[in-house]
């Protein structure tokens, strides 16, 4: 009877919260017909196109060589320190890509640190190099969480180590037996970088915008906020669609390569031989520095610095801009994001947890259609509620929670199923057998069981809401906006060192009590 | 000139030392099995001489060729070795017979040359008609068939066996074991055999290196280490064992007068022993039950060609064991008779 009851629950939510918006912006393009369609893509459209395209094929090139080379380097040659080198290579995670935008910026831009210490910039930061930089950056940690686990589960080191008595070269076994084994862990790699890249919004928007570089994803957003002729709103359908199709083909192209049987996990690891050298963590260390450490240092710096342009010595520094930065509606909007970010959490897990409870045969249908709605891009699924949901609910939190659960419900249940999937079941067959009823089991077995597993899932959904810009840029009004899109607007408009300031605050919101944590327990992400 | 030859070899994990002056040989064609329970260092073992792990000290050789010290390490694909790892270690990627083609391929042997070979050696192996199949689609036994057949294409001189029937059930581990056996044989190939089972090991190998926190304990042919282990615990690790505390004195060359409560008897002991009171070690069958000394049985175990009983007696409980079905219950007094013991030589307390 329960299950019944969630998995019509889930077919429900799935419908409403998905699948009716899709299909509402799928027959608004059909019923704009071919000549909608010719019109929209002339000139800029077709332009934005192309953009998104290479952009987030160099992204994903680039994100996934360098999480390979990250991971193997943790996994394989296991140096000195690792676990703190882990924490490093993930810990970016934590900062919203369009705040590490505005840090490059603050770091190699005109007067940024660089500028101002050496009178270097970095040419094309701003611009499709700059952009394709900072996404790449920003998506290796996911990246290499992914290829790490695919090092640990699928290519264990004995099947190295047969390759090698077998008389393979290093090489030869890295190609032969290693690459193949990793295949399915590279495409996903592969497939979540390009799928986010393809829908940013967050740094083509900073990057690309003072250079005239556009993508899909900025297209929409310019013209559904600014533009005032009628055929914008058709342009957004379009490219909304055009989106969706792009989101449909990578997940497609993934199936495909990863349809063949699944791997039966072997024997547990034997740890490999001996302590690595240390020296392999130069090259590491020196990127994480250049790419993360000196952008996050420049934000920092001029967020407590007294005015843009002055240089961030001691005599400068101020903590006036926090409290400028949290004036006038970025309090509110602060407020805001904190409040959709625990909504978003509470929901997305509670969803996930009915998925999954549902179990069989549904459980796993409604599963592939959730994480698949992950992967479409937020600018679509934000245009696509507000079709279906705009009339009743525009201006207020409410359509962009409709959103983020749209979105989210994927980061909620993914952890649940795979929590699920890997509990035998018969541990709770054996709480039966021992006299526990159905609700005794669910206090003394399951709950303490999920409890790790549900609050990583509860957090990993708040971090990518309060990150949120995509859908909350499109979807908010007055009243309504989050502590991103007040960042997002402060940067095109505002002063430097307030919008530094805001972007430390929103960093910092989430990487204390995640570092405290981290602190506590193995970085081992819950994905 | 030894097949094998681990000299004085240390490896550490960290700052503990999981192995500590290993000293082995091995002669060509000869078949070692090195026993000890899991954590023991039997794996690091295989793993230092296979040159995935590099050791602190001593010396690795292969053939009369130093493959490992702490500054020399020759690369695994380099030393010439046919290993079975494991966790079968299969390529979930290949077919059975492209993973047996490997190792011939890396030789440079040719393709069609590789395959052919490879599908005669999976032949031998019985699982021939399996070498288009991934190991998704093959059953534990196959895997471990297919797994020993990579092993054994490169025709090297030595092997290193890693519990190769660790997953296995009884029936699929005797057949496996038969087909190691034989193809063993045929290869006339030196190989060192890790295992926890003690009657896989002394089946299997001519000489066997008992493996206890990283030191050989004891070394020697089968049916030495199996009557006259240096302890308890290698006692234990071998077979069933008693081990009565009694009075001994010496009669005369490998006779010995041994005071079992009130009463004295003549056993049959192996080697020398001096002082008088001693662990002795006692094998099920080396003791029957009918004759002068008294006894309870606490607990009868039938096991098919025999029965096993646990008596309580004067010197401490004692197995005996007994051809056919049990002849008496638990708690029914009986007699029964020591022919043979070991007096422990680290048995002293």
């Amino acid at each position: 009877m329960g299950r019944r009851l969630c998995a019509a629950g889930a077919l429900l939510l799935l419908g409403l919260l998905v699948v009716l918006p899709l299909l509402r912006l799928i027959s608004a393009v059909a019923a704009g017909g071919t000549v909608g369609l010719a019109a929209a893509f002339d000139g800029p459209d077709l332009a934005a196109l192309i953009n998104t395209g290479w952009t987030a094929l160099a992204v994903t090139v680039l994100a996934v060589t360098a999480g390979a080379g990250t991971a193997l380097l943790t996994e394989r040659r296991r140096p000195p320190g690792r676990r703190w080198l882990r924490v490093a290579i993930i810990g970016p995670l934590l900062v919203p890509n369009y705040v590490a935008a505005i840090a490059w910026q603050r770091a190699y831009g005109r007067a940024g640190l660089t500028d101002q210490l050496l009178g270097l910039t970095l040419p094309g930061l701003e611009g499709p190099a700059g952009i394709v930089l900072v996404m790449a950056v920003g998506a290796v940690p996911l990246s290499y969480l992914i290829i790490a686990g695919g090092l640990t589960a699928a290519a264990e080191p004995d099947r190295e180590r047969a390759a090698r008595v077998s008389g393979a070269r290093p090489l030869r076994a890295a190609a032969g037996i290693t690459l193949p084994l990793l295949r399915p862990a590279l495409v996903a790699a592969a497939v979540l970088s390009f799928a986010s890249a393809a829908s940013a919004f967050g740094v083509p928007q900073v990057l690309g915008s003072p250079a005239g570089f556009s993508t899909l994803a900025t297209r929409i957003y310019r013209d559904l906020n600014f533009a005032t002729d009628e055929a914008a709103f058709a342009r957004v359908l379009v490219a909304a669609c055009v989106l969706l199709v792009l989101a449909l083909l990578a997940a497609t192209a993934a199936d495909a390569s990863l349809g063949r049987g699944r791997d039966r996990p072997g024997g547990p690891a034997e740890p490999g031989s001996g302590a690595g050298s240390a020296w392999a963590l130069l090259p590491v260390a020196f990127a994480l520095l250049l790419l993360v450490g000196l952008p996050l240092l420049a934000l920092v710096l001029e967020a407590v610095t007294r005015a843009a342009g002055l240089p961030p010595t001691p005599a400068n520094w101020t903590l006036a801009n926090f409290a400028a930065a949290l004036q006038g509606n970025a309090f509110r909007a602060l407020l805001n994001s904190l409040l959709l970010a625990a909504l978003a959490a509470s929901l997305s897990v509670a969803m996930g947890a009915v998925v999954v409870v549902t179990g069989g045969r549904a459980a796993r249908a409604v599963g592939a259609a959730v994480t698949a709605s992950f992967a479409i891009a937020g600018s679509a699924l934000a245009v696509a509620v507000l079709l279906v949901y705009g009339e009743w609910l525009r201006d207020t939190l409410a359509l962009i929670l409709i959103a983020y659960l749209a979105k989210f419900w994927a980061l909620g249940h993914r952890p649940l199923a795979g929590a699920a999937d890997r509990l035998p079941a018969d541990v709770f067959r054996a709480a039966r057998a021992s006299g526990a009823g159905p609700i005794d089991m669910l206090v003394s077995v399951v709950a303490p069981l999920f409890r790790p597993v549900l609050a990583a899932a509860w957090l990993l959904v708040f971090v990518t809401a309060v990150h949120e810009v995509t859908m909350s840029s499109l979807l908010y009004g007055p009243g309504s906006e989050t502590l991103a899109v007040v960042v997002l607007n402060l940067q095109q408009l505002g002063d430097p060192t307030v919008t530094s300031a805001l972007g430390v605050i929103l960093t910092l919101l989430l990487a204390l009590p995640a570092a405290a944590l981290l602190g506590l327990r193995p970085a081992r992400s819950a994905l | 000139m030894s097949a094998l030859q681990c000299l004085a070899l240390t490896v550490e994990r960290g700052s503990t030392e999981v192995l500590r002056g290993i000293d082995l040989e091995l002669a060509p064609g000869e078949v070692v099995g090195l026993l000890g329970v899991s954590g023991s260092g039997k794996s690091t073992l295989l793993g230092t001489i296979a040159g995935f792990v590099r050791p602190k000290a001593g010396e690795v050789w292969l053939q009369g060729r130093m493959v490992s010290s702490p500054r020399r390490s020759v690369a695994p694909e380099r030393r010439a070795l046919g290993v079975v790892f494991q966790g079968t270690a299969l390529w979930p990627h290949m077919t059975a017979g492209e993973t047996v083609a490997y190792p011939l391929r890396r030789q440079g042997v040719d393709r069609s040359r590789a395959r052919a070979a490879a599908l005669e050696l999976l032949d031998k192996l019985g699982v021939g008609a399996l070498s288009e199949r991934r190991p998704a689609e093959l059953s534990g036994g196959e895997q471990q068939r297919v797994a020993v057949a990579r092993a054994f294409a490169r025709g090297a001189a030595v092997h290193l066996l890693d519990e190769p029937t660790a997953h296995l059930d009884a029936a699929h581990r005797r057949r496996l074991l038969d087909v190691l056996a034989e193809i063993r044989a045929a290869s006339g190939a030196a190989v060192l055999h890790a295992t926890h089972d003690v009657e896989e090991a002394m089946s299997m190998a001519d000489r066997l290196a008992v493996l206890r926190a990283g030191r050989i304990i004891q070394a020697g042919p089968p049916a030495e280490v199996y009557a006259q282990p240096t302890d308890v615990e290698v006692a234990r690790l071998t077979g069933p064992a008693s081990v009565l505390i009694a009075e001994v004195e010496a009669v005369g060359q490998g006779c010995a007068e041994v005071a079992i409560g009130s009463r004295r008897v003549p056993v049959a002991v192996g080697g020398a022993f001096t002082g008088r009171r001693a662990h002795l070690l006692v094998r099920p069958e080396w003791a029957q039950l009918g004759g002068q000394l008294p006894g309870t049985v606490r607990r009868a175990w039938y096991r098919g060609a025999h029965t096993d009983y646990r008596l309580a007696t004067e010197g401490g409980e004692v197995e005996v064991r007994q051809p056919g079905p049990p002849v008496a219950r638990a708690g029914e007094n009986v007699t029964w008779r020591l022919d043979r013991a070991w007096p422990l030589p680290n048995g002293a307390d």
